[in-house]
């Protein structure tokens, strides 16, 4: 987990993680990647094969049903869809399952139009689809501040497992300090700038579990 | 991959993406109107003419003498004597000589007084004969024949009563009653001026003319306009043949032949060459000043005077498609503050900005595209129901064909130009997009 007060730069270092941005100075490492290096469509296909992202809010594509949210990242990276299929099913049948993981199975469920969903269930939604194709990283930018504390708890539990499951490293930048017992390492956003002119962002990656 | 998200994305979305659509339809269907009609009309009338080599009338312009002479467009100011048609007709150049007379209508179609070799020489399209549905030619003065709109309109059969009435349009004045005519025969359809008139012989017309001189006296509103047409003439120092003014004088003797004139007269030649030397010859005759014209070369001065009018009504068609397109572009722009989130979870999802723009500009081109093919099945739905109006008010037939080369250009233009504004929503969500990154801005 890494700690900030909104405004910290904690979504801009996301950004970097996942290459949508570059540095402007010093050097982005990710999974062994040096993301400066590349160049602004292998960075796109980097995130696309590896990274799995989920947002605050408004995580879902309005247009598409539930089961087309969840495929979506196999429709961008072959790597992902090929792994969904690895294990002998289909891209479809890996969705619902990982629905089914996230308490949201159900042929019913899997039509539903995402408008009509609730926060809880829209979060578990982005969780299901950043796990698809099992991404090695997840980024995850403050998923739970939508959700009251309740549902919080259990969304995190869910997402943990799910997670486990897929081996996927999980960075979850948030501004509550109360989740961070839960997690196995929290960091906070202060002290990572401490390190500003050696590598800071290296020294969280691969660890952050 | 993105051409299904685009088309999931309108459907979403579907009440604007439908206007918009709408609005495409429509201004595409008017554009491709507009040029059917003008295709059609222009070829209504090529087909009119398509067999004659000559049409000879009285000194006049040559527009007004086709236009009045074939198209039943404006009268034909004077007549041409039948002895002028005798003399051209016994021309060694000419092969077959068709004598019209107009100036009598029945419930607003023209009456057109001619002989047998109308149906033996007149040709339209490609060297199509007229055929009759039903019944058969007029033999005596009594018969007449129907073009095929003619019948339909009114309904009339074989059999029917008609009695004819001087001058055209549709309040017509003196009626001549003491001469009807009998349907004896329908022509089928030609897509030309043929559907849209009455066919009699010259000698029903004559036979009409006389009774009506004979019964003048009891007539006298009728009597009157002749007394001044008839001054009218003389004032003007002319000598004319003129048909009332004829019957004036010889009608009422029975048994004498009537100094019988004509409105115009179509002329096939045996060799096409022959046309210009023969057209010079008859402009030349001493005996009648009359006009001859080639009816295609004069059909194109028609053209050139019409064709300002035709580009001015492709260019406003055009202009609807500009604004059909433009209400594409506005609605596509108003959507893409909202979207930013979307396309911010599609790049967070791996979308590439390309990805981005290709959603946008794919949407930009089913819109057109089914604008287009909308459009067409409007166009067509539209003549297909207006078919039988245009025939009956215009008089054009347009015939339900595929579209023509220059049609099939006007629609890629539409979509090349479709595509081409789509490009506009697609670079501004692209920029956006990488300036966003995943970052959700609302």
């Amino acid at each position: 987990m890494l700690r900030g007060p909104s405004g910290s730069g904690k979504s801009t270092l996301l950004s970097l993680l996942a290459g949508v941005l570059k540095a402007q100075s010093g050097s982005v490492r990710v999974l062994g990647h040096e993301l400066g290096a590349l160049a602004g469509a292998a960075r796109d296909r980097f995130r696309a094969d590896h990274i799995g992202v989920i947002f605050q809010m408004f995580n879902l594509i309005p247009y598409l049903s539930v089961q087309e949210n969840v495929c979506l990242p196999c429709a961008f990276s072959s790597r992902r869809r090929d792994r969904c299929e690895q294990s002998g099913t289909s891209v479809r049948e890996v969705a619902a399952r990982l629905l089914d993981h996230l308490d949201m199975g159900g042929e019913d469920m899997l039509r539903r139009q995402v408008t009509e969903l609730s926060v809880g269930q829209q979060q578990r939604v982005a969780a299901a689809r950043s796990l698809m194709g099992a991404p090695e990283l997840v980024l995850a930018d403050e998923p739970t501040s939508s959700l009251d504390a309740d549902r919080r708890a259990a969304f995190l539990e869910l997402l943990f497992r799910e997670c486990a499951r897929e081996r996927a490293t999980l960075i979850f930048v948030s501004h509550d300090l109360t989740l961070a017992p839960l997690f196995d390492r929290a960091v906070e956003f202060a002290d990572l700038n401490r390190f500003a002119g050696s590598s800071p962002v290296t020294a969280i990656h691969r660890e952050a579990r | 991959m993105i051409f299904p998200l685009a088309i999931k994305s309108l459907r979403n979305r579907r009440f604007t993406a439908g206007l918009t659509v709408l609005s495409i339809a429509l201004s595409v269907a008017l554009l491709l109107g507009v040029e059917r009609i003008r295709q059609e009309s222009r070829e209504t009338f090529a087909s009119s003419v398509s067999g004659t080599d000559l049409i000879v009338g009285a000194r006049s312009s040559p527009v007004h003498l086709l236009l009045s002479s074939v198209f039943r467009i404006g009268n034909a100011t004077n007549n041409v004597s039948w002895e002028s048609y005798r003399r051209v007709a016994a021309l060694p150049e000419v092969a077959w000589t068709i004598p019209l007379s107009l100036g009598d209508s029945h419930r607003g179609f023209h009456v057109l007084g001619t002989t047998q070799d109308y149906f033996d020489h007149y040709r339209f399209g490609r060297d199509r004969k007229l055929e009759l549905a039903q019944g058969e030619r007029f033999a005596d003065a009594d018969g007449a024949v129907l073009g095929a709109e003619v019948a339909a309109a009114l309904g009339y059969r074989l059999g029917q009563q008609i009695v004819i009435a001087h001058g055209s349009g549709d309040v017509a004045f003196a009626l001549h009653k003491d001469h009807p005519f009998h349907v004896v025969g329908i022509l089928g359809r030609t897509g030309t001026p043929v559907d849209r008139a009455i066919h009699v012989s010259l000698e029903g017309m004559d036979a009409v003319h006389m009774s009506e001189s004979a019964e003048a006296g009891g007539d006298p509103l009728a009597a009157a306009m002749r007394n001044a047409r008839q001054r009218q003439m003389q004032s003007a120092g002319r000598d004319d043949h003129d048909r009332d003014h004829d019957q004036d004088r010889h009608g009422a003797g029975a048994n004498e032949t009537p100094k019988r004139t004509i409105t115009a007269f179509l002329v096939g030649l045996k060799s096409r060459g022959g046309a210009l030397f023969l057209q010079r010859q008859v402009n030349e005759s001493r005996e009648e000043p009359l006009t001859a014209i080639l009816p295609g070369a004069t059909l194109l001065e028609v053209w050139d005077i019409v064709a300002g009018a035709e580009k001015t009504l492709i260019a406003i068609s055009a202009l609807v498609v500009v604004m059909g397109l433009a209400g594409m572009l506005i609605a596509l722009l108003t959507g893409l503050s909202e979207r930013r989130r979307e396309m911010a979870v599609l790049r967070a999802v791996g979308a590439r900005p390309w990805h981005v723009f290709a959603l946008l500009l794919g949407e930009a081109a089913f819109l057109t595209l089914l604008g287009i093919a909308l459009g067409i099945a409007a166009l067509y739905v539209g003549l297909g129901t207006g078919q039988a109006w245009l025939e009956q008010r215009l008089g054009l037939f347009i015939a339900l064909r595929w579209p023509s080369v220059t049609e099939f250009g006007l629609m890629m233009l539409v979509a090349v130009s479709g595509v081409l504004i789509g490009l506009i929503p697609a670079y501004r969500i692209y920029r956006l997009s990488l300036a966003d990154g995943m970052t959700i801005r609302i």
